[in-house]
């Protein structure tokens, strides 16, 4: 009973994680400031506006249309923006009303809604043909502030947007990945101090086995992420050429099993073999890409899901996708393991 | 790209809207459960074959 509960619960938290991961809707977020390249008149002011589209992603801009705010803002000044219009739920023309002398020629767009709370887009708009004054001070406009009045949702990220599903598949395979490449790292110590015991070198070889399906899997996942973030399946990037290499030194370490017959042997080269492998799997993976410039989160300066962008809503179905991924892959390695000895002891049978 | 692509065809409406969340949702579920089955089958499968294994062992030695 309790050795079928914990697999039991692997598969069900599982399916939590893929229920929660695919009909969770996302926040909403601000895709575009796009400049239409046409004046409009406007009453307020009485003169005409450079007109600017504001594209949102998951709005409700026509709910509560009224209570609509656009802002400008840069070196802590905000102006607001004119509405002119508002197309549908996602789309606003708005006049932009700047003096000549400005505090900043880049600048955030700010969008304020009863709803959507506030939403921001950073260095949305450029103004290059400004003169710049950190003197100047604008007129403070009046804002009437709103939170989100929003149900459980996913954050939005800016690049990553709904790809963000991605983290509840990707980073727990790799998690899973490293847990079984470290049972194979104990178990491979183990076989070094007592080379007569071949439990510990099955132990080591159907945690590799196992680990690697994990970790093609994250190769796989993360090269999907990659190409709706950054627009190609494979970047020149430290991480991933790392996680690439590590998955294939493990393969070499499966081949080199395959290359030796004598079953001592085997299992002592195996170990020796699979202690570099997982030294080489924590250098590429966890030091190496710290130390340079790296488009994957947490590297290089490039912050991680763990410092902001993990919000509750996100840790609520990440955490227990780690916990589903972790049981189901110590399932797989128990069932390889107890295949691996069945075999083992039909090879010794007369 | 995520977002040209998301504004010319909002996932929202194209996933949610549509129903293929759910589609998708059905089809991992089914693969899950179905995965889980098989393993489960392993199991008891490698169990017989233990024994059996056992009990030839045993016989080979008397």
């Amino acid at each position: 009973m309790k050795n079928t509960f914990w697999k039991a619960l692997g598969v069900l938290l599982l399916l939590y994680v893929f229920s929660m991961t695919l009909l969770v809707p996302l926040g909403p977020g601000l895709l575009e400031f796009q400049d239409k390249g046409k004046v409009q008149h406007s009453d307020i002011v009485g003169r005409s506006l450079p007109v600017y589209e504001v594209i949102g992603f998951g709005t409700h801009w026509d709910e509560n249309s009224d209570s609509l705010g656009i802002f400008v803002k840069s070196k802590g000044q905000l102006a607001a923006l004119e509405i002119f219009e508002i197309t549908d739920e996602t789309h606003a023309l708005v006049g932009l009303d700047l003096p000549y002398s400005i505090p900043s020629k880049s600048w955030n767009v700010l969008v304020n809604h009863p709803i959507d709370g506030t939403l921001l887009l950073e260095n949305a708009l450029f103004l290059s043909d400004r003169f710049v004054d950190a003197s100047i001070e604008l007129p403070t406009p009046a804002v009437q502030e709103f939170g989100s009045n929003l149900p459980f949702h996913f954050p939005y990220q800016p690049q990553i947007v709904e790809t963000i599903r991605n983290l509840m598949l990707h980073v727990p395979l790799w998690f899973t990945m490293f847990l079984l490449m470290g049972i194979g790292f104990v178990a491979s110590i183990g076989q070094l101090s007592n080379n007569r015991n071949m439990e510990a070198d099955m132990r080591a070889f159907a945690s590799v086995r196992v680990g690697m399906w994990f970790g093609v899997l994250g190769l796989a996942t993360g090269s999907f992420w990659a190409r709706f973030t950054w627009g190609a399946w494979w970047v020149d990037d430290p991480q991933l050429n790392g996680a690439l290499v590590t998955v294939l030194v493990y393969a070499g370490y499966l081949v080199l099993r395959n290359a030796v017959d004598d079953e001592r042997l085997r299992a002592r080269l195996a170990a020796v073999y699979n202690l570099f492998a997982f030294v080489i799997l924590v250098i590429l993976l966890m030091v190496l890409p710290r130390f340079s410039e790296s488009l994957h989160p947490g590297k290089g300066g490039n912050p991680g899901f763990n410092s902001y962008d993990l919000d509750d809503a996100l840790r609520m179905v990440f955490y227990p996708a780690v916990i589903g991924w972790m049981l189901l892959g110590t399932w797989m390695y128990l069932l390889t393991l107890r295949m691996t000895r069945i075999n083992r002891k039909l090879d010794l049978l007369p | 790209m995520t977002s040209l692509l998301l504004e010319a065809h909002p996932l929202e409406g194209l996933f949610f809207g549509s129903g293929k969340a759910y589609v998708v949702l059905a089809v991992a579920a089914i693969i899950l459960i179905g995965l889980g089955f098989w393993m489960w089958r392993a199991e008891a499968r490698l169990k017989s074959m233990e024994k059996e294994l056992k009990s030839t062992k045993n016989n080979t030695s008397s």
